[in-house]
């Protein structure tokens, strides 16, 4: 009996020493998203381009000699933000955080992460004031707000105002967003740029995206008569307004939407006949050019392997894209500390195409990307296709049914 | 001049939509009175019913309902049986029963679906028909007749049949019911399942306007709410009519006001009404003074 | 009815409360309230278990807060997330427009709100039960419209921060464990305020009108009055709640603040399941299920979407179901059962 007790220690007493020598090794992220609620697809969707980074990089020895280890923190409003912070840091021990689907948890996230004096690396989350409130431990990779509506505003002018044979300012324009802030600050963004062109004709809508009816939008908006119809929103309004415009005879030559509308879930709503010709101001699809994006084709075929479907939405292929952005400045500074992580992030500059969502890196004074990857896509027979910028168009590929067939 | 027309016909099929809403959870709201706060979570069951035998059998929604109502009737009974029968006596825990039927509900379904935005097609339901500049989609006309028949065919049940009787009889005075004889605790259970089965019915019907997602009920639930409270509670004219009145409003208000003002401004004039006239529109009157207390 | 041995019981749904002497109820509340500030002095440096004590005893307080119109004057109300966005929108707006001092600018929400609340609420008590939990709920949705709406009084949607600026004056604290304390002394001052209130005449008014409006006001009781005032101290002591949120979250937006079921209706299903209409209700029901929720959240968030949610509604079911009348209820019942007990 005693023999058997010894024998048990000595045995285990490695095990444990091993494991506890392996897990202080492990360099542990923590990945705050929405995994339940409403937007409980999207968060799990960006978690699941961390992931598949983190297992490419572990599969080439990880980072520092370390594994790296993914841990997840569920939050979906900003109390719950800060509470996932405690708990990473004081049970899963994360040396730094990464994130966050909606602004407002990243903004309570990271100013909890500060005080652990933790990175906070955001990949996906839009509003300006994460980065123009200057936080020391904050750096945005990803695309914001600005971005988006900078890109709305760049195709309007490149590719949809000669398509129409018009000046920019000649245009007339019908800038609708959903009213929380996402939406508005898109919305808002666009409204400056395209005014800043000498746009005169220009209206902005706003809307509920869980209203039951939106006939009123689209009524008010076909009274305007618009050359340019421009819907910033999540999937719900977005299918629901364009189904109203269509029932409701709203046919403006050009359709823009912005964030969402690009994915099966639109096409399965409107059908390909339909959406032929609507663009979409969207994250970078999986399936542009390996030019384009290096590694893009590669994320989509370890994303397939080990999720044995495609991805839902391309939110996860510019979160696969931050997390290697942030796994090589962590590799270039030598260590997690802010401090260190955030000189080796100043020091980065790489172009445009750089990586697999077609980004480059270089920060700005406020530590947000100045380079990060955003593209158009238009509907063309039901598949989406790349056409902006020109550098992420495949060859051969132009503009259909632009204006609208009425 | 023409718009008026316009909005008029846009904020009564709107109406119709929340009226086909509100008319099941009248039933259960006005006669149990349970706040039911997953009547939500019922359309939404009945939403995915539709996608369930669109995806494994291929029906079209519309010949679906045959199958999703009598199985959300179904599902009335059980969930009352199991859940509010033993609660009756507190209808204060009652209302935290639906609460966390609530969360289990749309929770289950996130679950399995993950939340992606699914559709479901039919062939009838995206066609328009015109009358002048005037375009009227039949997904909204069949909405808007269900609901008709639905208020006709209930209000029928009610003051015909012996059950409907007994549905009244337990509305009025449920103790005086108690006495004569009637089994109120059969009446519930035959109640909610009716109501469950009528959101069911919403749900098959709404289906092919929206885009699912587990969270969709909490978009109809408190418009239902008001509706059932504005025109009078265990009215089913009320319902109906009620629905019809906050679809108006929300339709002039969002045109000719704004969009992003349309929700609070037909809860206003909801709360003004109610000001004016407690037991809402066709209600009995002191109806509304009957608290949680006297229900038990 | 209570037989006479059992006055030893806190349960104020009867007016033998007022026939304990201060000293016992003193007494009882010293050790009532050690109880609670016990698990904060047991998490120690846990700032995962701090956090959620700190969530706790604020909603707690805030459930406290709510069960003083709604558990003791009937008039269940699922609007009272207007009272306590206003504390939170003033209190940081007070700090971030004239610097002023969260210690001194929750004030002026709560004085607000001690107005608001019976204005708004005066011309629907005559609405009972059902309909004045949908009236309610309208106000809630209104002041979420307004409040996304109107950008240069609340931020619009993007809402209001406070900069983390550590400070005594500025109630922003490095370690959480302060927050914690000032949460706890919220609960404190709530539940002497419910205490005071339920043994003065007011309270007994209150259960009068609640027990039977027809009857008091026969009494000669006022009882328009009496419900004003008993708003205007619910109302109050939520907006004051709301001011110590904004401080510690220092992010407020509408979706937060008038989302019911995190705020609005949290409040009630708290004070619900702790046992409504009782003193100790709220407190228990706050320290189920908000440990619960948390817990669950941080171990099983990331497995799944929605998973640890299906466990939270299958436990509110059960607790529904096998605790009918709250866990003040149950233990109710346990005293009773064991009183009987020793007494064969």
């Amino acid at each position: 009996m005693q023999l058997n007790r010894i024998l048990g220690i000595a045995l285990a007493a490695p095990a444990l020493a091993f494991s506890l020598v392996a897990a202080a090794q492990t360099l542990r992220i923590g990945a705050i998203n929405p995994y339940s609620g409403p937007l409980a697809l999207y968060g799990d969707e960006v978690a699941r381009g961390y992931q598949v980074a983190v297992d490419e990089k572990n599969a080439k020895g990880g980072v520092l000699g370390r594994k790296v280890e993914l841990i997840r923190g569920d939050a979906g409003n900003p109390q719950q933000g800060i509470a996932a912070v405690d708990q990473l840091v004081t049970r899963d021990k994360v040396d730094l955080f990464i994130g966050t689907y909606i602004s407002a948890v990243s903004n309570a996230a990271s100013d909890a992460a500060q005080r652990y004096g933790k990175i906070y690396w955001d990949t996906n989350a839009l509003a300006a004031d994460l980065t123009e409130r200057a936080l020391p431990n904050f750096i945005r990779v990803g695309p914001y707000a600005p971005t988006f509506a900078e890109m709305s505003v760049r195709t309007i002018a490149e590719l949809i105002a000669p398509a129409l044979g018009k000046e920019t300012r000649d245009l007339s324009l019908w800038v609708e967003h959903e009213d929380s802030i996402y939406g508005k600050s898109i919305g808002d963004a666009q409204k400056k740029l395209l005014e800043a062109r000498g746009v005169k004709a220009l209206t902005q809508g706003a809307h509920n995206f869980r209203a039951a009816d939106l006939t009123d939008v689209v009524l008010r908006t076909k009274r305007a008569n618009p050359d340019v119809w421009v819907i910033t929103g999540y999937v719900p309004d977005i299918n629901l307004l364009l189904k109203t415009a269509r029932e409701q005879g709203l046919k403006p030559p050009v359709i823009l939407t912005v964030g969402t509308g690009d994915t099966q879930e639109t096409l399965d709503a409107l059908g390909a006949e339909f959406l032929e010709g609507v663009m979409v101001v969207s994250y970078p699809r999986p399936d542009i050019s390996d030019q384009f994006g290096p590694g893009a084709s590669a994320y989509l075929a370890n994303y397939r392997k080990t999720y044995n479907r495609d991805p839902i939405a391309p939110q996860s292929l510019t979160a696969y894209t931050g997390m290697k952005i942030l796994l090589e400045t962590v590799e270039a500074a030598g260590s997690t500390e802010v401090d260190k992580v955030r000189a080796a992030a100043a020091r980065l500059d790489k172009p445009f195409n750089s990586y697999p969502s077609g980004a480059g890196v270089k920060f700005d004074d406020k530590f947000q990307n100045a380079r990060p990857g955003v593209t158009v896509i238009q509907w063309q027979g039901g598949k989406q296709i790349t056409v902006f910028p020109e550098q992420a168009r495949a060859a051969g590929v132009a503009l259909k049914n632009t204006p609208r067939k009425q | 001049m023409d718009n008026v027309l316009h909005i008029l016909v846009v904020g009564l099929l709107v109406g119709g939509i929340y009226g086909l809403v509100a008319i099941g959870l009248n039933l259960i709201f006005g006669v149990i009175r349970i706040v039911n706060f997953a009547h939500g979570e019922l359309v939404m069951l009945g939403m995915y019913g539709a996608y369930l035998c669109y995806v494994t059998l291929g029906l079209d929604p519309y010949l679906s309902v045959l199958l999703v109502v009598p199985a959300m009737f179904v599902v009335g009974v059980v969930v009352h049986r199991l859940i509010l029968q033993p609660l009756h006596a507190e209808s204060s825990m009652q209302i935290f029963a639906t609460f966390g039927l609530l969360i289990l509900f749309q929770n289950v379904v996130l679950a399995l679906t993950r939340g992606e935005g699914y559709s479901v097609p039919s062939k009838l339901a995206g066609l328009t028909i015109a009358v002048g500049d005037i375009r009227v989609t039949v997904s909204r006309l069949v909405i808007f007749a269900a609901v008709t028949l639905a208020a006709i065919a209930l209000h029928l049940f009610l003051q015909r049949t012996l059950i409907g009787k007994s549905i009244r009889a337990v509305t009025q005075d449920r103790q005086a019911a108690q006495l004569m004889g009637i089994n109120v605790e059969r009446t519930f259970v035959i109640t909610f399942g009716i109501g469950s089965a009528l959101a069911g019915l919403a749900g098959v019907l709404l289906a092919p306007i929206y885009t699912l997602a587990p969270g969709i009920g909490g978009n109809f639930v408190l418009a239902a709410f008001a509706v059932v409270v504005l025109g009078g509670l265990g009215s089913v004219a009320g319902a109906y009519f009620g629905g019809l009145i906050v679809g108006l409003v929300e339709a002039f208000a969002g045109f000719y006001i704004d969009p992003e003002l349309k929700q609070a401004i037909w809860f206003l004039i909801f709360l003004a009404v109610l000001v004016i006239r407690p037991t809402g529109l066709f209600g009995q009157v002191g109806a509304e003074e009957i608290g949680f207390r006297e229900q038990g | 009815m209570l037989k006479p041995d059992q006055t030893a019981a806190v349960d104020p749904a009867d007016p033998a409360l007022g026939l304990i002497s201060w000293q016992r109820v003193a007494l009882l509340l010293a050790v009532g309230l050690t109880a609670v500030l016990l698990p904060l002095a047991l998490a120690g440096k846990d700032y995962f278990w701090v956090n959620i004590l700190t969530y706790t005893y604020l909603f707690a307080g805030l459930a406290v807060a709510w069960n003083i119109i709604a558990g003791f004057g009937g008039q269940f109300s699922l609007g009272h997330g207007v009272f306590f966005a206003i504390g939170a929108y003033t209190t940081a707006r007070l700090l971030l427009d004239w610097q002023i001092s969260p210690w001194i600018g929750v004030l002026p929400g709560a004085i607000a709100c001690a107005v608001i609340g019976p204005l708004v609420f005066l011309p629907t008590f005559r609405l009972k039960g059902s309909f004045f939990a949908i009236a309610t709920l309208a106000f809630n949705e209104v002041g979420f419209v307004f409040a996304n709406y109107l950008d240069s009084v609340t931020g619009g949607p993007r809402g209001l921060q406070v900069p983390f600026r550590a400070g005594l004056i500025r109630m922003t604290f490095s370690d959480p464990r302060a927050y914690a304390l000032v949460m706890f002394a919220y609960l404190a001052t709530a539940l002497v305020v419910v205490i005071v209130l339920m043994r003065s005449r007011l309270g007994y008014y209150l259960l009068a009108v609640r027990e039977d409006e027809d009857a008091a006001r026969a009494a000669g009781i006022s009882v328009r009055r009496v419900k004003i005032r008993a708003t205007a101290l619910s109302a109050s002591l939520t907006a004051l709640g709301g001011g110590l949120f904004a401080m510690y979250v220092r992010t407020i937006d509408p979706l937060t603040l008038f989302s019911l079921p995190d705020v609005g209706v949290k409040f009630a299903l708290l004070s619900l399941i702790g046992g409504i209409g009782t003193i100790t209700g709220p407190v228990l029901g706050a320290f189920l299920i908000i440990p619960l929720e948390s817990y669950f959240r941080a171990t099983l968030g990331g497995a799944g979407p929605g998973v640890h949610l299906i466990l939270v509604g299958l436990f509110m079911l059960l607790a529904a179901l096998f605790m009918r009348r709250g866990v003040a209820g149950a233990i109710d019942h346990l005293w009773q059962y064991w009183q009987h007990r020793r007494r064969r």
